[in-house]
């Protein structure tokens, strides 16, 4: 009798819980949904500026928290070596296991968000633009190391890097010496373990890159004494 | 952080952090900042700078900065780890501005133009051509007859000093400052809402806040330092920004959600949030009851355009059955129809408003303030704010940002405007028998009446009323609305023009005397920043030639004048007995300042100080000690200790685009360059990522035109011209019937096209909104 009770009783428990749950789960029901709507004119994001902030939002890499495997990391004459010259698309250094896909998913498997790669034993580098899925379009792979005829086209110097060069004053914030084109999303390559260690930024949790650091590839920047904007001021002459 | 404070350099920075991840055994493995040994070659020995804390010169976050010095220049900066504010980052603008300072056209003596043409002229001589002209012109024409124009960059002490040479010892309401064109809305939205002015509360809201919803501000690019933090917390804890503007910006890319609105229209929509709150029950009944009576005022009020325009608002009570009656116009269905918000979103917002359990935050700058109803509108966001009872707490409040590093401290604090006095307005008459008593003078000599605000006050240098002024840290021939009217009014034979600056201007271009002004860290200062925060700074370089304090030139000015015995300071320490002297205005647990041996130790204090203490959260008795009134929350700024919700309608903009004109214009900023780029495109770095002004258009209407990127391009108002190259998805992205362009460039003036229409209220212009058309030349 008392083992019938308790499981008896051991099924209203079960039963009025269950009742409980399911008008909890109606009344979340009840609410109004929302749904975003989506009403985008055309052309309506700025090439220029959206890649900044994507990859903090695309990706829930915690970049602050990345280890830094100092054994495996590259750089930065690794980063230029498979490149015909600064800003060229890098060549893929090794085979490629579909020779007809467009690249997409396949690359994009290890290039998206990076990662250490047994067979290489390197990390995948990242690529800043995710969203282009032909990759072959611009990226071939090296299948043989001869030249079809003798050539003399001098890879120019790469950007260069390190206090005074990039920045104005000491300690200030170093200025983007290279195009943004295809390259707005900064911790692609500056942060994470793929990132040549020479520009890995200290403070990859900051997000709004361009806040501090801006383009400059016109003109050499100038030091202090440098002219920037000066008035044509021909009534203060005699000064 | 109390790793960063034990550390001075960023090179003996980086080299323990070189040898900390020696000694950590698995070399690799420590999160966080990392610099490879690599990173450290080539970098110049800079431990031994000498580092000065001091404020950002440039917007009113106010970050606190650190700034290295070496045989007597200044040669480096960094962000104040120590200042809660910026915590240590600063932007690109912050970073580089003592760069400036040695620009190859300082101002390093003082120019009087002698036969068209400016001759050096020893300061002390020139001093005497200011007081000597002052003081005839007031002899001739009166005392209304000579005024003075300053700014939300002038210290604390130069306000005050304006203030009190102006008022007090001359006798004239002829002051008002560039803050007028910034600010002036956001005060008249505090004191009509709250009776008392600033934010409520401070910058801390940010680590609380759910929700930010910014009001038609670019926060990445305009306040920078403040985007990062919200971009921190939504990394951190998944807090939400909801960008609400006219253009697509930085800010949009990075937020949750970007929400387009046509402009002016900001007005219904704010309404249309507010009725969907009372529709739904979100309203916090008992917090309304208890806290906020319901007001409104006179509607079809104009907007400025005629000279002499003069303006009343009459408040008259109303009750929430009334107000509930008039929000019926501004259902979400009616006001999609106009503003282009789509019902769904309007909905959106006021569900985050209304969510008792979601902390809101909203910004706003100059989309707001800078409006023909920018009043209206701050009244409007407090309203949600108040119906809901998400105000004066931690992560809770509308939050006012300003443009000038002291726009508060200055300009609002000091009073630097025709209206305000130190503590109070000229019309009050307490207020005027307080000023006279600390200032040692006869109280009918504070005449009881304003006079002119900004705009006005170049209406009446055009029409020869005002036959001097003088202007200081300040380049209205470049911000003003509608210079195209202004320009030749200031060349006018008729008004003496002193103007004084660290560089020359359009402006300096039509003085009669040019005074060299020292730059902020070539003198001792204070300003305060949009948070309350009061921040003091030593001199850390020598100006060049014989360029000087602002403050000490009014002093000697009035000396010569015969205001020697108001004006007792001393060379050395003027700054600090005039700031001990101004302090006693504000004594009291509502305003009390912070004591100046407190303001040299910490990096900035917020007011209201007391007991030793910062006042994080006004009006919330849990923080607040001003409030007495024995409940959670006490408004003590208005008589009956509530807060006002004010019943302000949709009106349309003064100028619309038509046919002959079919653009909106849209003015504003960028990050490189501050306002009108006097400072900031002297500095090589900005200069060259952004060497000149451009006319941005949405895609879709370049595409119409046939414009490609880079055309020169004309755009033209009723007002006049002005040649831009095009700019199409670079930057920014207006919405299709608009164009945008930034008002930095002194070599395409867009102000020769915006109109001088502003809100009667605030008498602060819309530079915002006009029609214009574009033609390519």
């Amino acid at each position: 009798m008392r083992k019938r009770l308790g499981i008896i009783s051991f099924f209203v428990v079960i039963f009025i819980a269950f009742i409980v749950v399911w008008n909890y789960s109606y009344q979340q029901g009840l609410e109004e949904a929302y749904t975003p709507v989506i009403e985008t004119p055309t052309g309506n994001f700025i090439p220029s500026e959206r890649g900044v902030f994507l990859r903090f939002e695309n990706s829930n890499l915690d970049y602050s928290n990345m280890p830094v495997d100092e054994n495996h990391q590259r750089s930065l004459d690794d980063y230029y070596e498979n490149r015909a010259y600064p800003g060229a698309p890098p060549s893929i250094p090794h085979p490629v296991k579909k020779e007809r896909s467009l690249g997409g998913n396949t690359c994009i498997q290890c290039h998206q968000n990076g990662g250490f790669v047994e067979k290489f034993n390197a990390y995948a580098p990242v690529t800043p633009h995710p969203e282009m899925v032909n990759c072959r379009q611009c990226h071939v792979t090296k299948n043989t190391n001869t030249t079809f005829r003798e050539f003399t086209f001098a890879k120019a110097e790469p950007p260069k890097i390190g206090e005074g060069v990039n920045n104005a004053m000491p300690g200030s914030p170093p200025m983007i010496p290279h195009q943004l084109q295809m390259r707005e999303s900064c911790i692609s390559c500056h942060a994470g373990p793929s990132a040549p260690k020479e520009i890995r930024v200290s403070h990859p949790e900051r997000i709004n890159c361009r806040q501090c650091h801006l383009p400059q590839t016109n003109k050499p920047l100038q030091r202090i004494d440098a002219d920037a904007f000066l008035r044509q001021f021909d009534k203060l002459n005699e000064k | 952080m109390s790793m960063y404070e034990s550390i001075n350099g960023r090179r003996t920075f980086i080299k323990k952090m070189a040898m900390l991840s020696a000694m950590t055994a698995a070399a690799s493995m420590f999160p966080g900042i990392v610099f490879a040994s690599e990173q450290e070659k080539g970098i110049e020995d800079n431990g031994n700078l000498d580092w000065k804390k001091g404020p950002c010169r440039f917007c009113g976050v106010g970050c606190g900065i650190l700034v290295g010095t070496e045989n007597g220049k200044a040669v480096a900066v960094k962000g104040d780890p120590n200042s809660s504010v910026n915590k240590g980052l600063l932007c690109v603008k912050g970073y580089h501005q003592i760069m400036c300072i040695q620009s190859k056209d300082r101002l390093e003596h003082a120019l009087v133009k002698k036969n068209g043409r400016y001759v050096k002229t020893p300061l002390n001589e020139a001093l005497d051509i200011v007081a000597n002209k002052m003081k005839s012109t007031i002899d001739t024409h009166g005392k209304d007859s000579v005024a003075m124009y300053t700014s939300g960059q002038s210290t604390i002490p130069e306000g005050y000093v304006a203030s009190k040479l102006m008022k007090g010892a001359i006798g004239t309401n002829n002051l008002d400052c560039n803050a007028r064109l910034c600010m002036a809305s956001a005060v008249a939205g505090f004191l009509t809402t709250f009776g008392a002015d600033e934010p409520m509360g401070c910058y801390e809201d940010i680590d609380h806040a759910d929700y930010f919803v910014t009001w038609g501000n670019n926060m990445a690019e305009m306040h920078p330092v403040l985007f990062s933090r919200m971009l921190e917390q939504k990394s951190l804890r998944g807090a939400k920004i909801i960008d609400f503007a006219t253009r697509t910006t930085r800010s949009s890319t990075a937020s949750d959600r970007s929400i387009l609105f046509e402009p002016q229209t900001d007005l219904a929509v704010a309404n249309a949030i507010c009725y969907e709150i009372i529709k739904n029950g979100w309203m916090n009944k008992s917090f309304v009851e208890k806290h906020c009576n319901f007001s409104k005022g006179i509607t079809n009020m104009g907007y400025g355009l005629e000279d002499n325009y003069k303006f009343t608002d009459k408040p008259e009570k109303i009750d929430f059955e009334a107000y509930k009656e008039f929000l019926k116009d501004y259902s979400p269905e009616k006001v999609s129809k106009y503003s282009k918000v789509s019902v769904k979103d309007i909905k959106y917002l006021a569900a985050i408003y209304g969510d008792p359990n979601k902390k809101v935050v909203s910004f706003w700058c100059m989309g707001v303030n800078q409006h023909t109803r920018g009043t209206w509108m701050n009244n409007l966001i407090y309203n949600m704010h108040l119906l809901t009872g998400k105000i004066s707490q931690p992560g809770n409040g509308p939050f006012s940002l300003t443009g000038q590093p002291s726009a508060c401290g200055t300009a609002r604090e000091v009073g630097t405007f025709t209206h305000k006095l130190p503590k109070g307005v000229v019309m009050n008459e307490k207020h005027r028998k307080l000023a006279a008593k600390i200032w040692k003078v006869p109280y009918e000599r504070i005449p009881s009446k304003p006079t002119y605000h900004a705009t006005e006050m170049f209406r009446a240098v055009d029409r020869g009323d005002i036959k001097f002024i003088w202007t200081q840290a300040t380049n209205p021939l470049v911000s003003l609305p509608k210079t195209g009217r202004y320009r030749p009014a200031m060349e006018k034979e008729s008004c003496f023009v002193v103007v004084s600056d660290v560089f020359p201007t359009p402006t300096s271009d039509v003085a009669d005397v040019i005074l060299p002004a020292a730059w902020h860290i070539e003198k001792s200062g204070l300003y305060g920043n949009s948070e309350r925060r009061t921040q003091h700074w030593n001199k850390m370089v020598e100006a060049p030639g014989e360029a000087t304090e602002d403050a000490w030139m009014f002093i000697e000015v009035a000396k010569r004048m015969g205001y020697g015995d108001l004006f007792p300071y001393s060379k050395e320490n003027h700054v600090e007995e005039i700031y001990n002297e101004y302090k006693q205005f504000h004594e009291g647990a509502k305003h009390g300042m912070a004591p100046l041996e407190v303001l040299k130790k910490e990096s900035g204090v917020i007011w209201p100080y007391v007991n030793g203490k910062s006042t994080q959260w006004r009006f919330n008795s849990k923080y607040d000690p001003a409030c007495d009134n024995g409940e959670a929350f006490h408004f003590y700024g208005k008589p009956d200790g509530k807060a006002v919700i004010w019943q302000r309608p949709f009106e349309e903009a003064p100028e619309k685009p038509d046919n002959e004109y079919p653009f909106w214009l849209n003015t504003g900023r960028v990050v490189e360059h501050w306002h009108t780029g006097s400072m900031t495109r002297r500095i090589p770095v900005l200069h060259q990522a952004m060497p000149n002004a451009y006319v941005e258009f949405h895609p879709d209407d370049a595409k119409k035109l046939g414009i490609r990127n880079g055309e020169s391009i004309k755009v033209s108002s009723r007002r006049g011209s002005c040649v831009l190259p095009a700019s199409i998805n670079e930057r920014g992205l207006p919405t299709i019937g608009q164009v945008f362009v930034p008002f930095f460039d002194e070599n395409m003036l867009i102000n020769d096209v915006t109109i001088d229409a502003f809100c009667p209220i605030s008498k602060e212009p819309d530079y915002k909104k006009c029609a214009v058309k574009v033609e390519k030349v």
